[in-house]
């Protein structure tokens, strides 16, 4: 056990001594992904901000009469060209299609009138047409607007002149108060979205935190010739895969921890674009409360995802010729441990039959997410833990072997 | 004592160092069927050009690799059944063996002798020792990556040394280094000797070989083709000088490859 013991201590040693290690281990990733999510924060709200101001152009073809004075009452705020009947649009459309222009809306021959005439079923029934560029944010914004603001009341208005009586319509209401209709545990909603999030990114920062550390470890010592020199030692290899095994496991935790840190500091302030959100979406992490075991099921879930991750990078360090090698072998490695975790952000509220708990990797995901929807059974989570540990055991022992390996550790 | 009895060891090559080598065969015989004998307080030398088997023949010697087939025995313990035991009683040291270069010699001292199993006052009296012989004292606090070859050399002999080992096996000791500190390690070589330790080195430095080693194995593709005294040699290849007898049985041995 010294030998663990001594091995654990010197790659601690090795990697906290080195100030230039510290710097791209662990501040440099944290502050990279705090930036990254300020910066997609302050885009958005730049973004949202500019299509409000914008003032759009619109078009209108033989407007009805008194519609000028419904747009100007409502507020509808644009720069508004009314057009005859006998215009040609096609230019209007080709501006649309090119985004100098946001809005055509054409008004049938007659509108009016036909409304006017309207008696029974059957009769006709004039038609506004919009015409908008979904490619472009301006437009699509300009035409939203301007059926709520402005098509929906006139219709209302017309619909009221015509029966006189709009209630008619009315047979029954349908939740006049919608606030009071929503049933929801405050907790489990607010905790949705991160729910949704937090696996993905745990998973992660779990895996990159290891990845780099476990390649320059095995695969790097192995290049620089460090490795064999611990290998002559008197002690057993699997000492040294456990001593290898523990200091990366308890390296990448600790990124881990630290790029969780910046990445909360940073998803802070990609709310804080939205007024107000910021305070829900700290608050929704302040709801996700854990009972004593909670936190322990929390605490077992990461050790063991660590171990399970530590274990896979240093197989493939191991058997890697070369560092450049390695991370080329690594990268399919994180692909697989991304898509995990991007399923359960899509897998919708179906409940997950057990077995679904068997699968390594999305199994530690899919808990993860029950664990903050406070969701997590017992049974769920033992066999998670269960058959995760299994995975990193013969893992490890297939580590072992290949330290025992001539071929793989001397290329010979 | 090392006892080699009819050493074999055989690569497999994969089919890009086949390309490499330019051959149709898929294995490399490196080392083929080598028995020898050295025994404590004397050095024993294993000469022969590049690729000859030398580095092979002390890996197998030093539990790195296992013999495909033949034995080895390093004092009593063999090198495959009880590797452990054997990595106890012998230091390597082989220039692929590197110590970490963000350490000082210091630290990688402490570090070796713990693996060891050496209590913290052993090591500080070995180190005492080793380093004021070497003369290491002076750098012992640098990181290992600052050093020059010739400092690292000698830190990595100290190094190896930590646990006073019984056996020792250095391949090729003076490769890279200048004549003061090239004489510096042989003449330690010699000091070990008399403490009456077991020594095996590889070199193809003739004069290295002919002032330092009491027996010399020359080994040529694998096979040893000679072993004996210096003047054992000399006198069975009608020779004046070890370098002449050395071609002598070059000349006659790889003919038979080519």
């Amino acid at each position: 056990m010294s030998a663990v013991k001594n091995i654990l201590v010197k790659e601690l040693t090795r990697v906290f001594t080195d100030k230039k290690l510290v710097f791209s281990l662990f501040v440099m990733p944290g502050l990279l992904i705090m930036i990254m999510y300020s910066l997609m924060g302050r885009l958005a709200t730049n973004m949202v901000n500019d299509i409000e101001k914008n003032i759009p152009k619109v078009y209108i073809q033989n407007a009805p009469e008194g519609f000028d004075e419904l747009v100007s009452s409502m507020g509808y705020e644009a720069e508004i060209t009314p057009l005859v009947l006998s215009h040609n649009i096609e230019d209007i459309k080709a501006d649309i299609k090119s985004g100098d222009v946001e809005l055509l809306v054409v008004f049938e021959e007659g509108f009016l009138d036909k409304i006017g005439a309207y008696q029974n079923l059957g009769d006709e029934i004039p038609e506004v047409k919009t015409y908008y560029n979904t490619a472009e944010d301006y437009s699509v914004a300009a035409r939203e607007k301007f059926l709520n603001m402005v098509l929906n009341t006139y219709q209302q208005q017309l619909l009221a002149e015509r029966l006189g009586n709009i209630e008619q319509l009315q047979v029954f209401y349908i939740d006049k108060d919608p606030q009071s209709s929503i049933i929801v545990d405050e907790e489990k909603a607010s905790a949705k979205p991160l729910s949704m999030l937090l696996p993905l990114l745990i998973n992660i920062m779990l895996f990159s935190g290891a990845m780099g550390l476990g390649v320059d470890a095995i695969t790097g010592e192995k290049e620089r010739g460090t490795l064999s020199s611990m290998l002559i030692s008197p002690i057993k290899r699997s000492d040294i895969v456990m001593g290898k095994l523990l200091s990366l496991g308890i390296l990448s935790s600790l990124s881990a921890v630290i790029y969780t840190i910046f990445t909360m500091i940073g998803i802070q302030r990609l709310y804080g674009g939205f007024e107000g959100d910021a305070d829900t979406a700290m608050g929704a992490l302040g709801n996700i409360s854990f009972t004593p075991i909670e936190m322990i099921q929390l605490l077992v879930l990461l050790l063991i995802v660590v171990y399970l991750y530590v274990s896979l990078i240093s197989l493939v360090a191991v058997y890697a010729r070369t560092a450049k090698e390695a991370n080329t072998y690594v990268m399919p490695l994180m692909i697989v441990v991304m898509l995990g975790s991007i399923m359960t952000m899509f897998s919708g509220g179906t409940e997950k039959g057990i077995e679904y708990f068997a699968i390594p990797i999305y199994n530690s995901a899919v808990s993860l997410q029950n664990l903050f929807l406070g969701e997590l059974t017992m049974t769920q989570f033992g066999l998670t833990v269960g058959t995760t540990a299994f995975l990193a055991a013969i893992i490890t022992v297939l580590i072992t072997k290949a330290f025992n390996s001539e071929k793989v550790m001397f290329n010979a | 004592m090392i006892v080699v009895n009819n050493l074999t060891k055989v690569y497999k090559l994969s089919k890009k160092q086949m390309m490499e080598q330019r051959t149709k065969k898929n294995i490399k015989r490196a080392v083929n069927e080598l028995s020898l004998t050295a025994k404590p307080g004397e050095i024993y030398g294993l000469l022969g050009p590049n690729g000859a088997g030398k580095t092979t023949a002390l890996r197998c010697i030093a539990t790195l690799l296992k013999p495909t087939q033949g034995d080895i025995k390093v004092c009593e313990f063999d090198t495959v059944k009880d590797s452990e035991k054997v990595r106890k009683k012998i230091c390597f040291l082989t220039n692929e063996i590197k110590l970490d270069p963000q350490f000082s010699p210091k630290y990688m001292f402490n570090f070796f002798g713990k693996l060891h199993g050496q209590d913290d006052k052993t090591i500080q009296e070995r180190r005492e020792k080793l380093f004021n012989y070497f003369g290491i004292k002076e750098f012992e606090d640098k990181k290992i990556e600052e050093l020059s070859t010739g400092m690292k050399q000698k830190a990595s002999i100290a190094v190896s040394l930590v646990h006073d080992p019984d056996v020792v096996i250095f391949d090729e000791p003076t490769n890279g280094l200048d004549i003061v500190t090239a004489r510096n390690v042989t003449d330690y070589l010699k000091l070990l000797k008399k403490e009456g330790k077991t020594v095996i080195i590889s070199t193809h430095i003739m004069s290295e070989a002919e002032k330092l080693c009491d027996k010399i194995g020359i080994i040529i593709n694998g096979n040893k083709v000679i072993d004996g005294s210096l003047e054992d040699i000399l006198s069975s290849t009608h020779t004046e000088d070890l370098e002449d007898a050395f071609f002598e049985l070059y000349k006659l041995h790889n003919k038979e490859e080519a």
